[in-house]
C-alpha cells in the first residue's frame, strides 16, 4: 500500500538578502504535524512552499510524489490539496456559500448538486452552517476564519496545510476544529502552524520546531514535552535561576529553568514550558515576505 | 452541528466540464454587476425609448452602445477580474490555473457582444441602411460602420477591462481609461471636422478602438470621411485579440507563455497591417453626398 508523502530535501528559500528557511530536510505522512516557531522563523514560508503558493530557492520538494516546480505536477497536487493561508482577503458581497462555493468551482466540482453539497457539509463542519447565507463583510473575524478553514476542507483533501487556523476562534469551536482534523488526519496528511501550543499539545504526534528558517526540533509531542520534566517549578517570587518566569492566576510564579532542579515544588511541564525552554518565543525580525504580507 | 466527514475521492470533473462551470459562474457575476445592469439600461433607452422618429443624424445616437456597453462593461469587466484579487492566496493554489481562470472572465464579454448585436439590429430598424443619414457609403460599408461602432465596441471594452483588471492594480484605472479613450476619440472628431481631407488626421481618427465615418451638416448634407470601415473593423478584432493574450500572459508558465508571446507578436503585426489598410482604404478624400 502506498502511504501519501511529502518530503523536503536540503530546501531553502531566500527574500531578496533575507533568507527565510534553509536547509530543512523533512518527511510527513499522514497524521497532524504542529509547526512551532516564534515570528519570523519561517513557518509561512515553509507551508506556502507545501501549498505549492511558492517555489523554493533551492533544495527539492516533492508532495505526494509530485514536483510542485513541473506545472502539470503542480495541478496534479493541487488537486488533492488544502490550504488555509493564514491571511486572506474575501471579495465585496460575497456570503460564504457564495465564497466557499466558488472556490469549490476552482476545485473543479462542476457538478451543482454535489458541489452544494459539499459546501453546506464543510460549512457544517466549521459551524456555519446557519450562517451560510450572511455576507462574510459582516461576520466577526472568528467567522471568517472558519469559511477559510472551510474552503480548505473541501472534498477532504490527501493534504491539508493550516496557516494559524486557530486564530480568533473560540474554544469551543477550537475543540469542534481539533475534532474534525484528527478524523481527517487518519488518512490524511495536515500540517498546522500556530501559536497555541496547547492546539498542538491536543492535536498533533509530531511537532516541529522552526527558528530562523532551520528546524530546531522535530520529533513527538511528548518527547519534545519531556525535555522539561524536572526543569518547571513554582515559587513565591521570580527565581533568578529561571530562564522564564511570570506570574500565574494563583499568584505564585512558575519558573522554566535550563537545569534540573531537586530543591523545588515541581510542576507538570507543559509542551508551552518546553518551546520555551528550547528558545522558541524569542523575538526575531520578521522576513521580508511576512512583512510584505 | 455535526461532524460527519466523509472520505474518498470528490466528485470533481477535470478540464472542460470544471472550466464550463467556472465560465457560467463568471458570466452570472457579470451580468448581475449594477454597472453592466446601469449600461444595458442606458442602451435600452437610447436605442429603444428615446430617439424620436425625426433623427436627421445617426452619429448622435449611435456612439451610445461603444459609451455604455463598451466603456461601462469594461469597468464591469475590471471589477469582475479584480474582485478574487484578495482571495488570491486561496485561488491561487486551486486546480485552476490564473491563464484559465481568464480565459473564463474572457467569455463574459459574450454577454455584451450579444446586447451590441441586438441594438444594431434595433439600430437598422430605427434607421434603415437605406437612409440618406448614412451619406455617400455604399449598403456594405454602411452595415461596417454600424457593426464597427456599436457591436465590436461592445466586445472590445469588456475585454480590454479583464486586461486591465490583471495586470494594473489601480482601483480607478478603468474609469481613467475610460475617461482617455473618450477624450482621445472626442479630439480626433473634432480635428477631422476641421480637416476632414488630412492624411495624419485620418490616422489619428483611426488609431482608436471607435471611429466616426460621417458628419453631418447643418444643411442635413453627410459628409463621408476617409478610410475603409471594413479593414477598420479586423483593426478593432485584433485590437480584441491583443486584450484577450494580453490578459491570459499574466500568470502562464513555460510553452503557455511561449505560445501566447509568440501569438501576441502576430497579432500586433496584423492589427498595424489592418490599420493601415483601414487608412489606405474607403474613400481617398472626404466625400460629400
Amino acid at each position: 500500500m502506498v502511504t501519501a508523502s511529502i518530503s523536503l530535501r536540503d530546501v531553502g528559500r531566500t527574500f531578496g538578502a533575507t533568507r527565510a528557511l534553509a536547509g530543512v530536510d523533512l518527511d510527513l505522512k499522514p497524521g497532524v504535524t504542529g509547526l512551532l516557531g516564534p515570528n519570523g522563523a519561517g513557518k509561512t514560508t515553509l507551508l506556502r512552499l507545501l501549498a505549492t503558493a511558492l517555489p523554493p530557492s533551492q533544495g527539492q520538494v516533492r508532495v505526494l510524489g509530485l514536483d510542485p516546480e513541473v506545472p502539470a505536477e503542480r495541478t496534479g497536487i493541487r488537486r488533492q490539496l488544502g490550504y488555509q493561508p493564514q491571511e486572506v482577503g474575501f471579495p465585496r458581497g460575497f456570503t460564504a456559500f457564495a465564497f466557499v462555493d466558488y472556490i469549490a468551482l476552482l476545485k473543479e466540482w462542476s457538478q451543482p448538486a454535489a458541489r452544494h453539497a459539499e459546501v453546506r457539509r464543510v460549512l457544517d463542519l466549521v459551524g456555519l452552517s446557519d450562517l451560510g447565507s450572511k455576507r462574510i463583510r459582516a461576520m466577526s473575524g472568528g467567522q471568517r476564519r472558519r469559511v477559510s478553514l472551510a474552503q480548505a476542507l473541501l472534498g477532504s483533501p490527501p493534504v491539508l496545510i493550516l496557516d494559524e487556523p486557530t486564530t480568533g476562534v473560540d474554544p469551543e469551536q477550537r475543540v469542534t476544529l481539533r475534532t474534525v482534523l484528527a478524523e481527517l488526519a487518519r488518512t490524511s496528511i495536515v500540517v498546522l502552524s500556530t501559536h497555541q501550543t496547547e492546539d498542538v499539545a491536543a492535536l498533533c504526534e509530531r511537532v516541529i520546531v522552526l527558528d530562523r528558517g532551520r528546524v530546531r526540533y522535530d520529533g513527538p509531542v511528548t518527547d519534545l514535552t519531556g525535555q522539561a520534566a524536572g526543569r518547571v517549578w513554582l515559587a513565591d517570587e521570580p527565581d533568578p535561576a529561571a530562564k522564564v518566569s511570570w506570574r500565574t492566576g494563583t499568584g505564585r510564579y512558575r519558573n522554566i529553568g535550563t537545569r534540573v532542579r531537586d530543591d523545588v515544588e515541581h510542576a507538570e511541564p507543559s509542551l508551552e514550558d518546553a518551546y520555551l525552554l528550547l528558545g522558541g518565543g524569542s523575538p526575531e525580525p520578521e522576513t521580508a515576505e511576512e512583512v510584505a504580507s | 452541528m455535526t461532524t460527519t466527514l466523509t472520505f474518498g475521492p470528490p466528485v470533481t470533473s477535470p478540464g472542460r466540464a470544471a472550466f464550463t462551470a467556472l465560465a457560467a459562474r463568471e458570466l452570472r457575476r457579470f451580468v448581475l454587476n449594477p454597472v453592466f445592469l446601469f449600461a444595458v439600461a442606458i442602451t435600452v433607452y437610447a436605442q429603444w425609448v428615446g430617439p424620436d422618429a425625426g433623427t436627421t443624424e445617426i452619429d448622435t445616437i449611435n456612439p451610445y452602445p461603444a459609451i455604455f456597453l463598451g466603456g461601462f462593461g469594461m469597468m464591469a469587466a475590471y471589477w469582475l477580474t479584480r474582485s478574487m484579487r484578495v482571495s488570491e492566496p486561496v485561488v491561487g493554489v486551486t486546480p485552476i490555473t490564473r491563464p484559465a481562470r481568464t480565459a473564463a472572465l474572457c467569455l463574459v464579454a459574450l454577454v455584451p457582444f450579444a446586447c451590441g448585436c441586438l441594438t444594431l439590429l434595433r439600430f437598422v430598424q430605427l434607421i434603415p441602411v437605406s437612409s440618406p443619414l448614412y451619406g455617400p457609403f455604399g449598403p456594405s460599408a454602411r452595415v461596417a460602420v454600424l457593426v464597427g461602432q456599436i457591436v465590436i465596441p461592445a466586445l472590445g471594452g469588456p475585454l480590454l477591462g479583464v486586461a486591465l483588471g490583471r495586470w494594473v492594480r489601480f482601483p480607478g484605472a478603468a474609469f481613467v481609461l475610460f475617461l482617455v479613450l473618450y477624450g482621445w476619440v472626442s479630439l480626433v472628431t473634432i480635428l477631422t471636422m476641421w480637416h476632414p481631407g488630412s492624411a495624419p488626421v485620418m490616422v489619428l481618427r483611426l488609431f482608436a478602438p471607435f471611429a466616426f465615418f460621417t458628419d453631418t451638416l447643418d444643411s442635413g448634407a453627410v459628409t463621408a470621411w476617409r478610410g475603409s470601415p471594413w479593414f477598420f473593423i479586423g483593426w478593432q478584432l485584433a485590437l480584441c485579440a491583443i486584450a484577450v493574450l494580453v490578459a491570459l500572459l499574466r500568470g502562464a508558465e513555460s510553452r503557455v507563455r511561449t505560445r501566447i508571446i509568440r501569438t501576441l507578436a502576430i497579432t500586433a503585426a496584423a492589427a498595424v497591417v489592418l490599420l493601415m489598410l483601414a487608412v489606405t482604404g474607403g474613400f481617398t478624400h472626404a466625400v460629400a453626398a
